[in-house]
């Protein structure tokens, strides 16, 4: 479909002349990727209403923002990992700010042999041709706006390879947002490629300190080859005026498996979009996730599951908390293709209101072509039913405690589904630690 | 996997469009392609009073500046229309006024026949006033009187205009505004005729009503515009089916329906849909976008769409409600099926604006041959929609694995004390319960005619007694060599 949603955008020239030039621009298929990615967002802007897959989120209110390139902030000096960040038991800590590896708050990235982790931008320079086969390739800029913003002023990120049957290792990587005198915009580059029979464990930790607006724009491109099992779970807690679009691309080879959960519990407008592309046969794909919003915090959930061959399975299951003003979104897309016979696809999206105020949007969408399949969708929205409370009532217990017990377990399925048991506790104590300071 | 072979094989016997014929009548036609001019024209022929032609031509430059917003966004592809090129008026050749049935070409009561639907046996036998519209003017009203004498107006809404011009502005486009969207401003401009019903306040209407559309002449988009108003306390069923005639070339209908239904009113309005869905290789068939839309405006009221959708290239269709009033209900029943290349994308809006309001969408869809059959609905709570209650259950039965079966919905809710509910499902038909039937003797295409009518069987049950019936048959004549 045509994106429609013509906008003026600020990431015009002038963006692209105060950050110069860019890393592996020598090279042309470097350049050109960014040529493409430019020319598609110049085309069509950013989204706006009429853009059916931002049609829950548009992004007009950015085209007000003077966002300069975070690269050209020089006012910006974070000295130590913020407070709010959780420690992962076992786990090496990677940092980011803005979008660039912060060698002194990290620990050693060489420390695990098999493991390799790189700066996107000394890659992209030394030896581009380890990017060749997964950089654009995964995350196209055609259909996704946002990841074409991202692709035509790309400078960093993160990139972390596996050898083959890499036993196993947590990382932790932890991305700092934060804005000087003016609000700025950063577009890191990650790509994740396990490679066969590889195990690894992500964490990461998106963060912002309180101060000017800025845009987070990663965009995560990751390769799963044969048997390779990747398990990434991911937090954003922004700042209150920032804005985070996610956008990660999996491409999953034969039974490999992909277990992800996103938590979002802030950010003025944030925007988390998987797709994961199951390429070969018997994939698996497990995407969670749970959302608490307050305030007039906008969180979007977006997610594209496509079954191109036969017996792979996939299923989802998003809980949401809504209150004060905020703005909870929902997209879920399954497609399973001609070939993709045996497929067993799921998604269920549950949201509660704690009060009167905000908005639930979902659009879970069924796209079916082949005939012995499983699909199903379920999508609910609603308060607390009111004889689940009655029931604790008439145990004795008070109506605070009964309720915040109710919406502590209503949540907890989902973060139950996370299979690292570290990860698991820390996830389960934001959570909780959300529902305790709203009073819950 | 036994029957999927034997469907393939089976696929390519389909069987001739059983309504496929075309009566061949002198016809009264405006000059091809569309102007202000043949608007004028339209509702010279009609005798319409100033307002109406006011209204009409504020539709027609509306929808001029829409010729960018002809909607894109459905699963379906169709070659781009030329509106340039369709024909915007057709009557049959017209007899100053009858005054009995003897009086009707008997060349147009003979089609009818062959339609199942002969009038003076209707008249007399089922109790079922039938308003039939031949292109677009109603030649023959049955039962009018009777229902005349209750205070019921079922006319065409040609000649509302000229009898009760009242009604007919105070509620023409209330429901679906001119500049809705492009389809039904396109039919603002240039409907020639349909149906209109008013039931008074209280009264139960004693009959089903009924209503047969019927393309016919050849290059001639059908706008009809229906409107049905049940006042306070009333309650009507309004029955509409459809056939038409075997051709080539792609035909364009574009209605609009509006109901209204005011305080503890209650508008049953049931289709079954089977136009020529094109042959087996997708050539022909009749370009369906339609806009369906009734507004509970009143406190209790309640209207339910239930539609059983067989036929037509390309169905664009979402029957909505607008639940206004405190208490009111909105129900949509739909089965839709697709076979060979045909296209359907339709579902239903439920838009809850009052408290306590209710809907509930069961929607079945089941996709054969290279068809592909989409589910796309809306359900929107408001703010003030306190106590709000939606309950939606899609499923689809794909047959054959070159199909495709879609559903996306729209969930929407800014009230804290509405609950919605979507489930939705995709399967074949069960080898198990195949086999089962099989083995008790019965042939494929009973056995699958059989699950297929209890798949859809929650819809089917919520028509009319006349139209369960020949539902039934349509589902199993719809997907009769498609499966074997």
């Amino acid at each position: 479909m045509v994106a429609t949603g013509l906008l003026d955008h600020p990431f015009k020239e002038g963006y692209a002349a105060r950050l110069g030039a860019l890393p592996g621009a020598a090279h042309a298929w470097i350049d050109g990727l960014r040529q493409t990615a430019r020319g598609i967002l110049n085309a069509s802007g950013l989204p706006g209403p009429k853009n059916e897959a931002w049609k829950f989120t548009p992004l007009g209110e950015l085209s007000k923002i003077p966002f300069i390139p975070a690269a050209t902030a020089d006012d910006i000096d974070v000295r130590e990992v913020p407070r709010g960040v959780p420690s992962i038991p076992g786990a090496q800590r990677v940092v980011l700010v803005n979008g660039v590896v912060n060698t002194a708050l990290s620990d050693p990235l060489d420390a695990l042999p098999g493991l390799r982790i790189e700066s996107f931008k000394q890659l992209l320079v030394r030896e581009p041709q380890t990017l060749k086969p997964f950089l654009g390739g995964i995350a196209s800029s055609g259909a996704l706006p946002l990841a074409a913003l991202n692709a035509a002023y790309m400078a960093d990120g993160l990139v972390i390879m596996t050898a083959k049957n890499f036993a196993g290792a947590t990382l932790h990587i932890v991305s700092i947002g934060a804005a000087g005198a003016e609000p700025l915009a950063f577009h890191p580059r990650n790509i994740i490629a396990l490679e066969t029979g590889a195990r690894l464990t992500v964490v990461e930790t998106h963060i912002g300190l309180p101060g000017q607006s800025y845009l987070a724009n990663p965009v995560t491109e990751i390769s799963l080859a044969d048997n390779a099992s990747l398990r990434r779970y991911v937090s954003v807690a922004e700042d209150a005026d920032a804005f985070h679009f996610a956008t990660t691309s999996v491409a999953l080879a034969a039974h490999s498996s992909f277990e992800t959960f996103h938590l979002g519990l802030g950010g003025a407008k944030v925007r988390q979009e998987v797709r994961a592309a199951l390429n070969g046969a018997g994939a698996d794909c497990c995407m969670n996730g749970v959302y608490a919003l307050t305030a007039k915090q906008h969180h979007d959930l977006t997610t594209v599951v496509e079954h191109h061959v036969p017996h792979g399975t996939s299923s989802q299951l998003v809980k949401g908390v809504v209150d004060g003003q905020s703005h909870g979104v929902f997209q879920g897309r399954i497609h399973v293709a001609r070939d993709a016979q045996k497929t067993d696809a799921r998604q269920l999206h549950k949201a509660l209101f704690l009060s009167k105020g905000p908005e639930v949007d979902c659009k879970p969408e069924l796209e079916i072509f082949a005939d012995d399949v499983q699909c199903a969708h379920g999508a609910a929205t609603g308060e607390l039913d009111r004889e689940h409370l009655f029931y604790l009532m008439a145990r004795g217990l008070d109506r605070d405690t009964a309720r915040a017990l109710l919406v502590a377990g209503f949540l907890d399925e989902a973060v139950a589904t996370i299979s690292d048991e570290n990860v698991r506790a820390v996830f389960s104590d934001m959570v909780n630690g959300w529902l305790k300071r709203r009073g819950v | 996997m036994a029957a999927s072979t034997q469907t393939a094989a089976a696929v390519r016997e389909v069987e001739a469009y059983k309504y496929g014929f075309v009566t061949d009548i002198e016809s009264d036609r405006a000059p091809k392609g569309l102007s202000e001019d043949i608007v004028r024209f339209i509702s010279a022929k009609k005798n319409e009073p100033a307002w109406m032609l006011e209204w009409r031509l504020k539709a027609y430059r509306t929808w001029l500046t829409l010729a960018d917003d002809e909607p894109a966004w459905a699963k379906l592809h169709y070659p781009k229309i030329d509106y340039q090129e369709s024909y915007y008026y057709a009557a049959p050749k017209q007899k100053p006024k009858l005054n009995s049935l003897d009086e009707v070409d008997p060349q147009l009561l003979e089609t009818y026949k062959k339609l199942g639907i002969p009038l003076q046996e209707q008249q007399i036998l089922s109790g079922v006033a039938v308003d039939a519209v031949f292109d677009s003017v109603s030649v023959a009203t049955t039962y009018k009187k009777k229902l005349q004498e209750m205070g019921v107006i079922f006319c065409p809404i040609s000649e509302a205009v000229q009898t009760h011009p009242e009604l007919v502005q105070k509620y023409l486009g209330s429901v679906v505004p001119v500049a809705d969207n492009f389809f039904a401003t396109l039919n603002s401009a240039v409907f020639t005729d349909g149906s209109f019903v008013y039931i008074p306040k209280g009264l139960r209407c004693p009959m089903e009503l009924s209503t047969y559309f019927r393309i016919n002449e050849k290059n001639t988009g059908q706008f009809e515009r229906t409107l049905i108003i049940a006042d306070e306390g009333s309650y009507v069923s309004y029955l509409e089916g459809c056939t038409a005639p075997q051709r080539d070339e792609n035909q364009l209908h574009a209605a609009v329906v509006e109901l209204i239904a005011l305080d503890d009113a209650e508008i049953k309005y049931s289709t079954v849909q089977n136009w020529y869905p094109g042959d087996k290789d997708g050539k022909g068939g009749i370009y369906n976008f339609v806009t369906k839309r009734g507004a509970c405006r009143g406190k209790n009221s309640k209207i339910m769409w239930t539609q059983v959708e067989t036929g037509s290239a390309i169905t664009w269709k979402y029957p909505s409600c607008i639940l206004q009033g405190d208490n009111s209900v909105g129900e949509f029943y739909s089965v839709a099926i697709t076979n060979n290349h045909q296209q359907a994308d339709t579902g239903t809006k439920m838009i809850h604006l009052g408290k306590n309001t209710r809907s509930k969408i069961i929607s079945k869809g089941i996709s054969a041959g290279k068809s592909s059959n989409t589910y796309r609905g809306l359900v929107r709570i408001q703010g003030k929609a306190d106590g709000a209650r939606n309950y939606t259950q899609c499923d689809s039965l794909l047959i054959g694995h070159t199909c495709g079966a879609h559903t996306v919905p729209y969930i929407e809710n800014r009230n804290p004390t509405a609950q919605t509910e979507h489930e939705a499902t995709t399967s074949k038909i069960s080898e198990d319960q195949l086999f089962y039937c099989l083995q008790r003797g019965m042939n494929t295409e009973e056995a699958v005619s059989l699950i297929v009518n209890g798949f859809c069987k929650e819809v089917l049950q919520t028509l009319p007694m006349e139209f369960a019936v020949e539902a039934q048959k349509l589902v199993a004549i719809s997907l009769e060599g498609s499966v074997g």
